[in-house]
């Protein structure tokens, strides 16, 4: 007689390994460096380099993975389009997005400020967003309609204060839920481990979080970054972020980067070899989304001597002026 | 002869202040004896660096004046008007009153005395340099740099009355300010010149013993050393010295060096304090939300302050 609750039992046992297999990155007996103190070691210069869309695009819609077909074609594309703008190719070449694609006409302002020096990397995911299974950001109906207003003004206006164009455009940030895979210009992201921190130095605005790792509590106080902590399991280093200040009154070029008091963020960090970093994200804001939705993204360590500049976007914020100036053109032309 | 008393007054209390820096900016350089013996050795770090970890704050008015200065009203004076009427009563001495744009600040808005943190008390200014310094201070509120949330530059970012954080990592050490956000990485391992001019410097750093020794350069000539209006071009090099003292101290040299600005090179030396309640955590003073109004309020299709055309 088979002992059914034995074979029951076999297969849970079989179906939870598959689950944590799916869960855990595959580090191939991979181990991290050691800081001195003996914690795994992610220090240097970190980059999302992939070519994975965030969402979904629709002609993938009902598959998680490219075909071994599209990912030759797709890398055949980047291969060309990195040897055109290493031959210096100017226009629509030099940019990951065309100008026609761009919704800023006339993409060269912004292209003279990306980096597109290294080829990106052509991964099988059809979207960085893994769950829900549809790879969908699963924004509330409300959401979706702010959403879709942020991405109609963005680039558009109309400006008539300094509250008007995007967090980004006035120097403030993009949020921390996109800072470890967003920024052509400036995604650049240095971590440093010191003893009981690791602290991340995103390029772009100057955005920076220290986050304890030594066991201590989360301060209670509202901060544009929230209160990060960490603490390490295993090789990953997971950090739990929540206490964001409301700033959902204020314009985001994307509305899933923005935090509100319901922001709650749990990130996973971990080394699968020398210069490759599974990074994962679950995002979780009832303010905006309808559940939690995580992310799995493929980051890049850059080579030894890269470094990170010093992002003066405050001091140097032309646009600010000249968007206003234009802003007060466009209302005098309404009102004739 | 009671005027000429206050003079002496003023003379003698002037006389104290430099005499009561010079007490403590004259000791022997930091974590030392005279004999140049360490008297305090710092805790180590796990691979055997001292450990400069944690988060520090320095306790005195260098960002309001580097130099010895009396108490004042406000850091905008303006002469007050002569008396009108009765002849003979005119005033034996001119007043200073504050600017009308601070006014409304009362007792917050003042200016507290401090001892001065500049080594000797003097900044060796180039004649058109010290009356440069001089128009700086009156035009303070139209042009300090920390009024509009720029980056403060060094060694100014240090005696702001915000806290910063060493982080010590295994090649680079971060310094993290409160203020602006403002950071920045010491390579403690060879790196190339930096790219451009910047406002937080481009920092190389080497232990010197016990001492760590951060050689900066590469500024813009954009930041100021106070809010008094001292200042710098862009030939500006500066090299700090952090040193342990205590458990809870760190004593903090900078020399200036700027052969565009000043006669000399010059140092200033402070003590700097660790913040030691528990818990104490770097916050966000993210300031550029909070100058928007005043940079670029009267540039829109309205003020949003009031809802009317600019």
């Amino acid at each position: 007689m088979t002992n059914w609750r034995f074979v029951g039992g076999l297969l849970v046992a079989a179906a939870i390994g598959t689950l944590v297999a799916a869960q855990q990155p595959a580090t191939g007996g991979w181990a991290p460096p050691k800081t001195p103190w003996g914690d795994p070691d992610l220090q240097g210069v970190w980059r999302y380099e992939a070519s994975v869309p965030l969402e979904r695009p629709a002609q993938f819609a009902g598959r998680a993975s490219l075909t071994d077909e599209e990912v030759a074609r797709n890398q055949k594309l980047e291969d060309e389009q990195a040897a055109q703008r290493l031959a210096g190719a100017e226009g629509a070449a030099v940019g990951r997005r065309s100008v026609g694609e761009s919704p800023i006409r006339g993409n060269e302002y912004n292209s003279f400020w990306q980096d597109h020096g290294r080829p990106r990397q052509v991964y099988k995911q059809t979207s960085l967003v893994v769950d829900p299974a549809d790879g969908r950001i699963p924004y509330t109906p409300d959401a979706k309609k702010a959403d879709a207003r942020a991405s109609a003004r963005y680039g558009a206006g109309p400006y008539e204060s300094f509250l008007d164009p995007d967090t980004g455009e006035r120097c403030l940030t993009d949020g921390v839920t996109a800072l470890m895979w967003q920024g052509p210009n400036g995604g650049h992201n240095r971590i440093v481990q010191s003893q009981g921190y690791v602290t991340i130095l995103h390029e772009e605005y100057l955005d920076r979080r220290i986050i304890p790792v030594d066991g201590r509590q989360a301060s209670g106080i509202r901060q544009w970054f929230g209160n990060a902590v960490a603490r390490w399991e295993g090789s990953t280093l997971v950090v739990e972020t929540a206490n964001f200040v409301d700033r959902t009154n204020y314009e985001w070029a994307t509305i899933f980067m923005r935090p509100s008091e319901t922001l709650r963020l749990v990130e996973r960090f971990t080394r699968t070899g020398a210069t490759t970093m599974d990074y994962r994200i679950t995002v979780e804001d009832p303010a905006t989304f309808a559940r939690a939705w995580t992310a799995q993204i493929p980051i890049t360590r850059l080579p030894d001597e890269t470094l990170i500049y010093e992002y003066a976007c405050h001091e140097g914020n032309y646009a600010m002026p000249n968007l206003l100036a234009g802003g007060r053109i466009d209302a005098a032309k309404r009102q004739r | 002869m009671r005027a000429g008393i206050r003079v002496a007054i003023a003379v003698l209390a002037g006389v104290a202040i430099v005499a009561a820096a010079a007490v403590w900016i004259h000791r022997p350089a930091s974590g030392q004896s005279p004999d140049g013996s360490a008297s305090y050795r710092a805790p180590r770090t796990a691979d055997g660096k001292p450990d400069l970890n944690g988060i520090w704050q320095a306790l005195n008015t260098a960002n309001f004046d580097l130099q010895a200065h009396a108490a004042r009203p406000a850091l905008s004076l303006l002469p007050a008007a002569p008396r009108s009427g009765v002849p003979g009563l005119a005033r034996a001495t001119p007043v200073e009153l504050p600017d009308p744009v601070v006014r409304a600040l009362g007792a917050v808005g003042g200016v507290p005395a401090g001892e001065g943190v500049v080594v000797g008390g003097e900044i060796p200014y180039q004649p058109w340099a010290a009356a440069k310094r001089q128009e700086n201070g009156r035009e303070w509120v139209k042009r300090d740099p920390e009024i509009k949330c720029f980056m403060p530059g060094v060694p100014r970012a240090t005696y702001l009355p915000y806290p910063f954080q060493i982080l010590q990592g295994t090649n680079k050490i971060v310094i993290a300010y409160e203020f602006a956000g403002a950071t920045r990485t010491i390579h403690m391992d060879t790196v190339g010149d930096s790219p451009s001019p910047t406002w937080m410097g481009w920092s190389r750093g080497r232990w010197d013993g016990d001492t760590l020794v951060v050689e900066v350069t590469d500024f813009n000539e954009d930041t100021w050393f106070d809010r008094a209006g001292n200042f710098h071009s862009d030939a500006l090099k500066v090299t700090e010295r952090y040193t342990r003292d205590s458990a809870d101290h760190l004593t903090y040299q900078a020399t200036i060096e700027d052969p565009k600005v000043f006669t000399r090179p010059w140092t200033i030396r402070m003590p700097l304090y660790r913040r030691v309640e528990p818990n104490k955590q770097l916050l966000e003073y993210k300031c550029v939300e909070f100058v928007e109004e005043l940079m670029y309020g009267h540039l829109g299709v309205v003020d949003p302050a009031t809802g009317r055309r600019p």
